[in-house]
Parts: C-alpha cells; structure tokens; sequence
C-alpha cells in the first residue's frame, strides 16, 4: 500500500487536528492569528494535490476501495478552492461571532476532507463515511449562530432531513450489496454485467435518491432554501458550491462506474432526465419571487444543479468534463456574490434583496463584482458561465438530449430575469441612509479574485478544460 | 428458488393469522365487564405530579457523546490487542494516530466543559 496517494488527505487531516488544538491553546479573543494559519494550511494541501495532479497520479489501494486519480485530484482542488475562498470571505464575519471562533475553521477544513474521501472513494462505505464526515460538520456549522432562533431551526431542519437522506442512500447500499456481495464500485459493475431487474432498479433508485438530496434536485430540494437562509452566509456559500460539487463527485463514479450499463439506455436514464427538467424548470421559476437574496441564491444553486446534473445525463468524457468545468467556475461565480451577501450581512445585519440598493454607489467595486458573478450564473458571454453552460448543453446534445437541452436554454433566459433584478436594486436604487460598506483585506482579495477568475476563464478557458479533460480522462477511458 | 418463496409465504400468512386468532379466541371466550377504571388508556408508570414538559438538563446529552466515543474506542482496541503480534509495529503506530486524534476530541470536550455539571 502506497501512503504517498493519500497525502493530500493525511496532510490536511493533520492540518485540521493541529488547527483545532491551537484553537483550544491560544486564550478566548478574536482568535485572528487563526485566519493565516487555516490558508496556510489549505494551501500546502492544495500544493500536494496540485502535485499529484500535475504528474497524473493514478493508482488504486486496499482493493479498489480508494482511489487517487486526477478526477478525483480535480473534486479535491475544486473543495480546497472553494474553503480557501470560504476562509477569506469570512474573516469579518467570524470575529462577530459571539462564541466558539477557534472551531469555525476546524470544522471548514473536517468538511473539506470529508469531501476529499467521497470524491476520492471507490467504495460505498468509505464513500458513505466522506459523506458523513462531511455533513455531520455542516449540521453544526449551519446551527452556529446559536442566540439566533432561524439558525438553530436550520441547523435541526438539516440534522433531521440529512439523516432520513442517509437512510435511504445507506438502504440503497445494502441492496446493492445484497445483489452483489461487493460494496467496491469496481467489483459491484463487473458483478452486475448487464442484467438488469426491479431490484437493481429500486436500488439504484434509492442511491439516487440519497445523492439527489445532497444535491438538492426538485423533488428532494425542499431544506436546501430554509437551511439556506437560515444557516450563516459564509456557511450558506460553502454549503451551496462545496457540499453540491461533493455529492457530484460521488454520484457521478458511482453511475459511470458501478451502474454504467444500468443507468444509461434504460428506464433510469429517462428518471434522471424528468428529474433534471423538472430541476431546471421549478428551481429557476420558484428564485423569482423571492425577498431574501439567501433563499433566491438557494433556488438558483438548485437550478445549477439541474444543468450540472445534464453532464452526468451525458454519462460521456465530454459530460464528465463538462461537469468539473461547470463546477469549478461554479464556485468562484458563486462565492463572488456570497462574499458580497457576507459583507451586507455585516454591515446591516440582514440579506433581504432591498438592503442591496444603492451598493454602486456605497462600494463600486463589490456591486461590480456582484454584477460579474451573477451574469457568469446566469450564462452570460463573455463570461464563463456561459463556457461551462456550452459544455453541458453541447455534450449532451451529442447524447440525443435535444429537448433537454432546449429546456436548459429557455430556463437560463429566465433566470437572467431574477438575477438582474438584484443587479437593478443594486445600480438603480437609491438606497438612501444605509451605510457604506467597508471592504477588510481579505474580502477585497476574494471579489478580486473570483471576479478575475469568472473573467479570465470567460475569455481564455482553454487551461481549465484541459484540466477538466485530464480528470475526465482518468475516470473514463 | 420458488420453493424458498413458498416458505416465506407460509411464513406471511402464519404471521398475519396468529395475531387475529389470538385476539379473537378472548373476543369469544372472556366474560366482558366493563368499569371507569378499565375504559381509560393504559398507561405505566406512576402519576406525574404538576407539569409533565419539564426541561432537563442537556448535560446528559454531552456525557452521552463522549461516553459513545470512548465505548467505540474499546471496541476497536480489542480485536487490535488480540492480534497485536500478528499486526506488528505498524498497528501498533496506527493506533497511536487514532488515539491521538481521539484525545483532541476529548481535550476539547474538557476545555469547552462538557465534562462540567453545572
């Protein structure tokens, strides 16, 4: 067994216990000291991923039951990115806290190796242990702001629907392990072969059913707004690309890999594309008439959810990497104008869309920013939204998918509609007597650099598809 | 393969049966002598005295969790210890990491003061 294809996961595991142990040493304060450390830690790991990335690692260990391929180095980049931006972001916002600081960031990076461990699993148990790993973080870092009664609903609205998730994923494992006496991807497909029965089916189901939760597809998107909305900003962001982009990592291996000749050309694959129309439709009509920018935002993430889940209905190279491109630019788009939200929150202590008027005249710079990631959600040229949305809806076109894709098309149209209206409050609204809005160093260093990102790979996205095409190229051959 | 299936369903219908037998039989048998103290719902235990929503104190809860913790701790220690020649030293530095992360998770419970009755 070779250790070195772990190090990404040994060394931020090491991270995360040393941050939670200083966390404890240092006296009760601010705890400022811990903001640096937490980004140092982040970034030596994503040096070593990188690393193993660069020289495109491939190897499996304990029989196929973990995997270290640059798929999964891409998913774990894209965690680190996403809690490196999370960390930045809400440096104002923790110092806030009336308790527990020191654990925030403990608990963003447990999070962020829980993520690794799914992406990373080649088998359903150590997939289901990243998967709790995961959530059991974020059960208490959406509960965090205890004095505040719509977090704590949240944070048990989450435990509970969270856990009836997992049961069924869990039951949906047992069977898969009933049919073929294997729980390691791999084994389950060679297993299976081609045949295909009702109770693959209702196992197959029940898998995607738990992930759909995770992933929050319409009809399993009901806690994504009130969780949303109720959990704080910071978290909400982290929630939103993170968690998602996780549960795709699994889902998409243990489809293309375990279920491959199940899933597509057969009555699942027709599941999967009402699920995602259904998605695309309902999330992007229910983000218009909503007051609160968290509770849109959580409409939004689940219509982005529907057009990555396009690139898994692909189930091809092109939609595999489609599907990383997406949710790589995803984050940065998304944490752009969650950093915003976080610094309103901040500053008035609310996230209705109203308290964004005026925000072109109170701080330029973040209401540009603002502006950039919403239009990159929306699929906007020259953005790279639109890139990514190019990717999903062309592979899938290629797959047959017309129809799905034409609903891709209008559904985006549609959702320029209600992210422009916060573009509208923001540029045309007076916003008389809110106060301005002062930007720390590490915020104006996370707008920077997600607006430079949405931008760059707008314009030039040729070195992030290379990467997504390497990635998909190592889980399918 | 069939067979097997016909046993479960004997097995299905045994079990669907038994219980409507066994309520009928006192249905029919039993003398029937209804009273105040025979209507009401049953219930065990003693009356509570006053309001029954009372709160408790979460303490509990935090001795729970940490006491899972360690009970999980010994359930992997034991079949460590039993095959500790076997696994060599290479067991025996893993299950120093897994304690060592362990102890963080208690040294916190003790100095965030789960371990306080207060």
């Amino acid at each position: 067994m070779n250790y070195a294809l772990l190090a990404p996961e040994i060394t931020l595991a090491i991270v995360a216990v040393v941050i939670l142990a200083i966390g404890l040493m240092i006296p009760k304060g601010p705890h400022k000291g811990m903001v640096p450390l937490t980004i140092l830690g982040l970034l030596l790991t994503m040096g070593v991923t990188g690393g193993q990335f660069a020289a495109n690692v491939h190897g499996t260990f304990l029989n196929g039951m973990y995997y270290a391929d640059n798929y999964a180095s891409f998913f774990k980049l894209l965690f680190l990115t996403a809690a490196l931006l999370v960390v930045l972001s809400s440096t104002e916002y923790v110092q806030k806290l009336p308790a527990h600081r020191g654990e925030f960031y403990a608990l963003i990076l447990f999070a962020a190796l829980g993520m690794m461990i799914m992406a990373g699993s080649g088998d359903l148990i150590t997939l289901y242990i990243g998967l709790e790993t995961m959530t059991i973080s974020f059960y208490v870092l959406v509960a965090y702001l205890t004095e505040d009664g719509k977090s704590s609903e949240a944070g048990l609205k989450y435990l509970i629907l969270g856990a009836v998730s997992s049961a069924v994923l869990l039951y949906g494992i047992s069977f898969v392990y009933g049919l073929t006496g294997s729980t390691v991807i791999a084994e389950v497909a060679s297993s299976l072969g081609s045949s295909i029965s009702p109770a693959i089916i209702l196992a197959l189901v029940m898998v995607l059913v738990g992930f759909a939760f995770k992933i929050s597809l319409i009809p399993f998107h009901m806690w994504a707004p009130d969780i949303y909305e109720g959990a704080p900003t910071p978290v909400t962001a982290y929630l939103a690309v993170a968690s998602k982009a996780a549960g795709f990592a699994a889902l998409t291996r243990v489809f293309l890999i375990g279920f491959q000749q199940q899933v597509y050309g057969g009555s699942p694959e027709v599941v999967l594309a009402v699920l995602i129309a259904v998605t695309m439709i309902a999330g992007n009509l229910m983000a218009i008439p909503q007051k609160s920018f968290k509770r849109m935002m959580a409409y939004s993430s689940i219509a982005q959810a529907g057009y990555l889940a396009i690139g898994l209905l692909a189930g091809d190279q092109a939609g595999v990497k489609a599907v990383l491109f997406y949710a790589m630019i995803y984050v940065f788009a998304n944490m752009g104008a969650f950093t915003v939200a976080t610094l309103i929150a901040n500053a008035q202590g609310s996230d209705q869309i109203k308290d964004f008027a005026g925000l072109a005249r109170r701080s330029p710079f973040a209401a540009a920013v603002m502006l950039i990631s919403l239009l990159s959600l929306a699929g906007i040229p020259p953005l790279a939204g639109f890139v990514g949305k190019f990717y999903l809806f062309s592979a899938v076109i290629n797959q047959g998918w017309v129809s799905l894709a034409y609903i891709g098309f209008v559904m985006s149209m549609v959702s320029v509609y209600y992210y422009l209206s916060v573009v509208k409050t923001m540029y045309m609204e007076p916003g008389e007597g809110l106060p301005k809005i002062g930007l720390g160093g590490a915020s104006k260093f996370t707008l920077f650099v997600t607006m430079i990102v949405t931008l760059f790979i707008g314009i030039y996205p040729t070195p992030l598809a290379q990467m997504a095409i390497s990635a998909a190229k190592s889980l399918i051959r | 393969m069939v067979d097997n299936f016909g046993a479960i369903g004997i097995i299905l219908i045994f079990a669907i049966l038994f219980p409507i037998v066994m309520l009928a039989i006192p249905k029919m048998v039993a003398p029937r002598k209804p009273g105040k103290e025979k209507e009401t719902t049953y219930e065990c235990g003693m009356e509570t005295r006053g309001e029954t929503w009372i709160q408790f104190k979460t303490n509990y809860f935090l001795y729970a969790l940490v006491f899972v913790a360690f009970d999980v701790e010994t359930i992997f220690l034991y079949p460590w210890a039993v095959q500790f020649r076997k696994l060599g030293t290479f067991a025996f530095v893993e299950m120093f990491i897994f304690i060592a992360i362990l102890l963080v998770g208690f040294w916190y419970a003790w100095k965030e003061g789960a371990l306080e009755w207060k």
